[in-house]
């Protein structure tokens, strides 16, 4: 199945360049040159990724991955000139699933786009972590009965630690499984993963009962 | 050996102290003890006078010699009265033969002098024609007072001087404290900590010295500052029209057999250069971002597992590892590496061992390679940005944006370590980054 892909881009030049080279890698590209047009499709048309500059004219990057938010969880790859971590940051603590700085490459952004949307591993059994229930199949989660929304990303994160039952899983191994990094230096993406995923689960995100830090090391989950 | 200024100051107080006062301490001396010596003379005579005018009436009288055991006044004094007929004397034995000759036969007279071995003073008088009359006062108390006298001068001397020292160290530390002050932040700007600045000093003399220092260091910062902003917004505008050519680039290459013979190597030479141009300007960006501070906090990492990391995405290279937590930014120690790894394959053929080893408080991050290795006069060179150039024959098709080892120096610099390049044996180099170990 081909992979359809919204582009948010103001810059004609770079969303040409940028869809050749996406259909190169057997994407489906559709573009948009603003906010408010993206939102405008998606409400007609569906998408399997959005690719999203956030540095746009009319509304503002940050605004439309709020507001695909309250909407749902349809995966997002944040484009962003500059590499200041208040940037990033500001974009993953939105809700985006990934980012990337220009200059990039299609190749780089076609390999995340894949790990973004990979597919869970069949057969897997439901979990139980304290009053948390996971079940992998129908990709829900409760809490205390009460159903608890995690975007994809997330899912596939707290999937991760809760399948190793408890023994540590390194930064660089939930970077890999998750988002399919093999650049490990960044450390933003996870961080701010993590605090989001701490604070749809966790009673007092603050002093985290179930996902739990080990320093210098990863994450583990309370076995 | 020059010594350092405060030890001059501290010496040239502590002699000038000690020659003031030991010259007050001598003239001290001189008029107590002539002044107390003198007095002792006169009384010593004005007694004699009293004594003899007794004897003169008692002098043929045979009482005499209870007159002068009662004139004595201790045991160390004596009072001889020499007769044509012979000799009456009191107190302490004495020879007349051990008197000095002259005060005996030429009376009156008054000596200080030695007599069986004691200091006394010996007045003679004449005593009814020509009977003579002679009386030691013993000097020992005055010596004792004149011991007393020079012990307490020549501790006061040796005292002020040691003060006089103290005072120097002292005043010289106070004096020089504000220069201390300006080397230490001189040296700090020399590292390359901008920032570094000298308090405000209260002292006219050197608040000028030091709003100088100061505005000096302000401008330089802000200079540098200008100059990353500059580099910053140039590569920031170059990133939209890289992203274009780049992906451009990407789309004509794999349709590279469409254009055959020239039009195609002249397309593999744009496509190469643009990409080239794209690391680049990321690079750029990355060093002149390199100097703010947009830091996370600094977290505990695990070197080894680090290293691990970053080699496991390349091309193997055999490790030696040893188990080491640093602190800092992680970014910047995975970039460290990639960079000297990227920089071993570009240049020495690819590295031959990764290694971590602890060094006291230090840890040591060594890549090693075998390849042509860098001549001791390009050692610091190479760290500088652009200094690709000075490799003579290095330039070839995948040559890196010429900021890779200056990336280096700056991250380590931010995680407060140092890199440097030495040979190995038996060819080759190794680059060695210094951090301290958490």
């Amino acid at each position: 199945m081909c992979v359809q892909v919204l582009m948010v881009e103001d810059d004609e030049r770079i969303r040409q360049a940028l869809s050749l080279a996406l259909s190169d890698e057997d994407f489906t590209v559709d573009e948009a040159s603003s906010g408010e047009e993206a939102l405008r499709r998606l409400e007609t048309e569906s998408f399997d990724v959005m690719l999203l500059d956030l540095t746009l004219p009319g509304m503002d990057g940050l605004e439309v991955v709020r507001t695909l938010r309250s909407r749902g969880d349809l995966p997002i790859i944040v484009v962003t000139a500059r590499t200041d971590a208040r940037d990033v940051i500001a974009g993953l603590e939105a809700g985006a699933d990934d980012y990337v700085t220009k200059p990039l490459m299609a190749s780089v952004l076609a390999a995340r786009i894949r790990a973004l949307l990979r597919r869970r591993g069949p057969g897997r059994e439901a979990v139980r972590i304290g009053d948390l229930e996971i079940r992998p199949q129908e990709g829900l989660v409760h809490r205390a009965g009460e159903r608890v929304h995690l975007t994809r990303t997330e899912f596939r994160l707290l999937l991760e630690l809760a399948g190793a039952g408890g023994r540590i899983v390194t930064r660089e191994q939930l970077l890999q499984k998750v988002w399919g990094y093999d650049y490990f230096g960044d450390t933003r993406l996870l961080d701010v993963h993590i605090r989001r995923l701490r604070r749809k689960i966790e009673a007092n995100p603050d002093e985290p009962t179930l996902l739990l830090t080990v320093r210098g090391t990863g994450y583990r989950i309370r076995s | 050996m020059r010594l350092t200024l405060r030890c001059r100051v501290t010496l040239s107080f502590g002699f000038g102290l000690l020659l003031v006062t030991s010259v007050l301490a001598f003239a001290t001396w001189n008029l107590a003890s002539g002044y107390m010596l003198r007095q002792r003379e006169a009384s010593a005579t004005r007694q004699a006078e009293v004594n003899v005018r007794l004897v003169e009436k008692s002098l043929s009288s045979p009482g005499l010699d209870e007159l002068l055991t009662g004139l004595t006044t201790g045991p160390d004094s004596s009072i001889l009265v020499l007769t044509p007929t012979g000799l009456v004397s009191a107190g302490r034995e004495v020879e007349p033969s051990e008197l000095p000759a002259d005060l005996v036969t030429h009376p009156p007279g008054r000596a200080q002098t030695t007599v069986a071995g004691l200091s006394v003073i010996a007045v003679t008088l004449p005593v009814a024609g020509n009977a003579v009359y002679v009386e030691l006062f013993p000097l020992q108390q005055l010596d004792r007072t004149f011991g007393f006298l020079s012990a307490v001068l020549i501790a006061g001397t040796v005292g002020s001087a040691l003060l006089g020292a103290a005072l120097g160290s002292w005043a010289s530390k106070r004096a020089l404290k504000p220069l201390a002050e300006l080397n230490s932040a001189a040296s700090r700007i020399a590292g390359g900590d901008l920032r570094a600045r000298l308090p405000d000093q209260d002292d006219p003399d050197l608040a000028a010295l030091a709003a100088k220092f100061n505005s000096t260091a302000n401008a330089l910062e802000q200079r540098a500052l200008r100059d990353a902003r500059f580099a910053s917004d140039v590569s920031h505008e170059l990133r939209s029209p890289l992203t274009t050519m780049v992906n451009a680039g990407a789309v004509l290459r794999r349709r590279r057999e469409h254009l055959p013979g020239t039009a195609g190597t002249a397309l593999e030479l744009l496509t190469s250069e643009v990409d080239r141009f794209a690391r680049m300007v990321v690079d750029l960006l990355e060093i002149s971002r390199a100097d703010q501070t947009d830091d996370p906090p600094p977290e505990e990492i695990a070197l080894d597992a680090l290293v691990r990391n970053v080699i496991a995405t390349r091309t193997e290279v055999p490790m030696d590892l040893e188990p080491a937590v640093v602190r800092g930014d992680r970014r910047r120690l995975d970039r460290v590496l990639t960079n000297l790894l990227d920089n071993a394959e570009r240049h020495a053929g690819g590295a031959v061992l990764v290694s971590v080893r602890g060094r006291g408080s230090a840890v040591r991050l060594e890549v090693e390679d075998a390849g042509p290795g860098v001549p001791p006069e390009l050692r610091e060179q190479i760290f500088e940005r652009f200094a690709r150039g000075v490799m003579a024959g290095s330039r070839g098709d995948d040559t890196g944006s010429g900021l890779g080892l200056a990336l280096v120096r700056e991250h380590v610099h931010r995680l407060g370590g140092r890199v440097w390049v030495e040979d190995r044996s038996p060819r080759g180099s190794r680059f060695v980054v210094e951090l301290t170990e958490f």
